[in-house]
């Protein structure tokens, strides 16, 4: 039952966390500025703050959930490497030499 | 660990950051407009507090002025459109505080000099 869980993915690529912050700050900054001109010209601050909670709720809804909109690009991982018992003996080694130098 | 947690702490903060530069710019434009409007110019000359209960019908005939005629610059003496009226607010538990305008007024002239002081 946990495994059908686990596999739904949940987590957002790293352009994926930069187009979140870009849209959330987009919006956010959008209604900063139409509550601003609002409040300003009907000289109520509060309808200001209600337009910048509004663009927070949406940017809450678009952002905070990972949307599969924010997965398109996938780290291409190295493919497994078979393993050996040879491999792995040497491998330290080599390592070891090119931290030397 | 980029999780929705961290995304809603990033978010929350940058939305307090922005109220705070919104708030800001609410107090810079007030102290502007404050300069801007500055034509008004109206002095109370009397208040009443009425209770909720108390007897609202005011009888206000032959009032003395409760407050002086305080002139803020030189625009009472000798100006010959003084005009009186009367507005009150409602003062709620709780929310805005509504100024309502009485019907009707009353506009006399101011005298060119000032008089001496009567004795009541």
């Amino acid at each position: 039952m946990f495994s059908k869980f686990n596999s739904i993915p949940t987590h957002m690529d790293y352009k994926g966390q930069k187009l979140a912050e870009q849209i959330f700050q987009g919006i956010v900054l959008v209604s900063a500025v139409i509550g601003f001109v609002y409040g300003l010209v009907i000289e109520q601050f509060g309808w200001t703050v209600y337009i910048v909670l509004a663009g927070f709720a949406i940017s809450c809804l678009l952002t905070l959930p990972p949307w599969p909109m924010y997965r398109r690009n996938p780290l291409t991982w190295q493919p497994a490497l078979p393993e050996s018992p040879v491999e792995t003996a040497q491998k330290p080694e080599t390592l070891k030499k090119k931290k030397h130098k | 660990m980029n999780t929705a947690l961290s995304r809603a702490n990033s978010l929350f903060a940058f939305s307090l950051s922005v109220m705070a530069a919104l708030t800001f710019g609410c107090f810079i434009t007030t102290a502007f407009k404050d300069r801007r409007v500055s034509s008004l110019n109206q002095v109370v000359l009397w208040d009443k507090i009425v209770l909720r209960g108390e007897n609202p019908n005011l009888i206000l005939r032959d009032m003395k002025s409760k407050y002086f005629f305080f002139d803020d610059g030189n625009g009472l003496r000798a100006n010959k459109n003084i005009t009186l009226t009367l507005s009150w607010n409602v003062v709620p538990n709780a929310g805005i505080l509504p100024l309502v305008s009485g019907n009707g007024y009353v506009s006399v002239p101011f005298p060119d000099t000032y008089e001496t002081t009567k004795s009541y």
